[in-house]
């Protein structure tokens, strides 16, 4: 049996009367690409950010290799290896393709206390910035302002920046949201190329995705994890079909 | 036209300009001229300093006038002391007073950047409209304490009788100073151009953008955030180092939130997240204040309309109407 990465237990989190996340136990296993489903307001994405440390739990624990993380903040998260892409795209439009990139890149190669060399001439942006770019085909956009990249490249460019320095971890948070489907296509393709070598938690929408992609898929409904198991068992629940699939299990 | 031709088409003139004006103002008998424009390079140090909190970090600090403050004094109070042949301090060791400008000018940038480190752990705690209260609270708690020191001349401020001391410069002649503030202008402007596009400021630069996603990377943004705010009160300690020698007077009104506005306004104008855009802004506006206040002395009454139609048209400021083109970090 695989090793564990992530094990979340009791998790608990509440706004107000609604309760966003309840009681909610998960495993992911290294090498597997998990996905996370649900119905819009299951708490998708409240969950992702207590993973990453952007929000804390009311209660419950979280466990990365072993070690609790429940109240390591953000930044420490990530420097232990867990990198996230944002739902709505987080990506620095203020700066150029290459600068975003090389703010991923020195993020993970020590302090960025450098107040004279220019930022794309360090020594691991020189080593690293070209197969970077290239992992998410936005080479030729180097030099173009992020704000100017179409919305696809702009999602490219976020995961890019996620795959910087080989996470152990890699969290996408709907990854394909607003994509056209050359688009997904393109992105499935690139997650799928991932699978082994980093462990993906995939919180996604569209089906197809989901279920050429994942290992494991864990539904959520209401902040509870009501069933976890292969896509195919989860295509065929009962219990999934009524709560999320709905009628139409042809997805 | 190619814009960075362009660009460094306008900056090559301007620096002509600069660099010519006192022989020219010299040569034609108006060596007023050479005072003025001494004072525009002093205001451009401290705007560029505050554009590096304005324009490029997203730090909307109201109290940049302190550290202003806070240089000039540290020049006065130094002048003060070896004027009157008394220390400053016995205890724990004896410091003298020195009109040494090797001495009290890198005095005056380090005092306010540590006054800078002080008000920024404390202030970067919080963020937005807080951020913009807490920096123009501490600069006026500054003020007041400055006005009540009787001491230094309190609310009058305290009079300097001759600039300081610098070995092989005599600073009280006009146009040698001139030609300092001008150097340490040129030397300012290139460390902040260095500074934005080093690793250290697209951090920066990134986290004013987005300061969740550089937390997502793995940087701690707040300390990144703190230095940038301690860079940028250390110029403008600089600044007020050389306000003081300019006007050999020193008072509280250099800490005013008027003054913080002011450079605000002259950022403004020439041009946010540019850095040459306030050496353009710190010239229209003191020229524009020289010269309408010989005409009228609600000066303000013109300006205004000035500023926001400058704002509104010129998204780049006076720096983007002469460079136009995309936005490139000066």
């Amino acid at each position: 049996m695989a090793k564990i990465l992530l094990e979340v237990s009791n998790l608990l989190k509440s706004y107000g009367a609604i309760k966003a996340t309840q009681d909610l136990n998960l495993k992911i296993k290294k090498g597997h690409i998990h996905a996370l489903i649900g119905p819009n307001g299951a708490g998708k994405t409240t969950l992702v950010n207590q993973l990453t440390g952007d929000i804390f739990p009311d209660s419950g624990r979280i466990f990365y290799k072993s070690q609790e993380i429940t109240r390591l903040k953000d930044y420490q998260r990530a420097r232990l290896g867990i990198a996230r892409s944002f739902q709505i795209t987080h990506i620095f439009s203020n700066l150029t393709v290459a600068e975003n990139m090389a703010l991923a890149i020195n993020a993970r190669s020590g302090h960025n206390f450098h107040f004279w060399r220019n930022s794309l001439k360090s020594k691991s942006v020189r080593q690293n910035l070209d197969h970077s770019l290239a992992r998410v085909d936005l080479e030729h956009r180097a030099g173009l302002k992020a704000s100017h990249l179409s919305h696809g490249e702009k999602r490219q460019l976020e995961v890019g920046m996620a795959l910087v320095g080989n996470p152990e971890l890699l969290i996408l948070d709907e990854p394909m949201a607003g994509m056209g489907s050359g688009g997904t296509v393109e992105l499935s393709k690139l997650i799928a190329s991932l699978k082994g070598s980093v462990t993906i938690l995939l919180v996604e929408h569209d089906m197809d995705v989901v279920f050429s992609l994942a290992d494991m898929v864990t539904v959520l409904v209401y902040g509870q994890n009501i069933f976890t198991d292969s896509p195919d068992k989860v295509r065929k629940n009962k219990e999934v079909q009524t709560a999320y699939l709905g009628e139409s299990t042809d997805a | 036209m190619n814009p960075l031709f362009r660009k460094y088409f306008c900056i090559t003139v301007v620096a002509i300009i600069l660099a010519i004006l006192p022989i020219a103002a010299s040569a034609l008998g108006q060596e007023y001229y050479i005072s003025l424009f001494s004072r525009v390079l002093i205001y451009a140090i401290a705007a560029v300093s505050l554009d590096l909190l304005l324009g490029f970090s997203g730090m909307i600090s109201l109290g940049h006038a302190a550290f202003v403050g806070i240089g000039a004094y540290v020049v006065g109070i130094f002048f003060y002391h070896s004027a009157e042949m008394e220390p400053l301090f016995i205890h724990p060791f004896v410091v003298q007073g020195s009109e040494n400008g090797l001495i009290v000018i890198p005095l005056a940038v380090l005092v306010s950047a540590i006054f800078a480190l002080i008000i920024g752990t404390l202030s970067l705690r919080t963020k937005g409209m807080h951020f913009i209260m807490i920096t123009l609270a501490f600069a006026q708690m500054i003020y007041y304490f400055f006005v009540s020191l009787e001491k230094y001349g309190g609310n009058d401020g305290l009079s300097l009788y001759s600039r300081s001391t610098l070995p092989g410069l005599d600073l009280g002649n006009d146009l040698q100073f001139y030609y300092l503030c001008l150097v340490l202008l040129a030397l300012f402007l290139f460390f902040a151009t260095r500074l934005v596009n080093s690793r250290f400021g697209i951090v920066v630069r990134g986290g004013s953008n987005n300061e969740r996603r550089i937390n997502a990377l793995g940087i701690n943004s707040y300390f990144y955030k703190l230095v940038c705010f301690v860079i940028a009160g250390a110029g403008a300690g600089l600044a007020g180092a050389l306000l003081a020698n300019q006007t050999e007077y020193v008072s509280p009104g250099l800490m005013h939130w008027t003054l913080s506005g002011e450079l605000m306004v002259m950022v403004l104008l020439g041009g946010l997240g540019t850095l040459f855009g306030p050496v353009l802004g710190a010239a229209v506006f003191l020229l524009l204040e020289e010269f309408l206040a010989m005409y009228t002395e609600h000066w303000m009454l013109y300006l205004g309309p000035f500023l926001i139609f400058v704002v509104i048209f010129a998204k780049r400021g006076l720096y983007g109407v002469l460079v136009g083109g995309e936005k490139s970090n000066g």
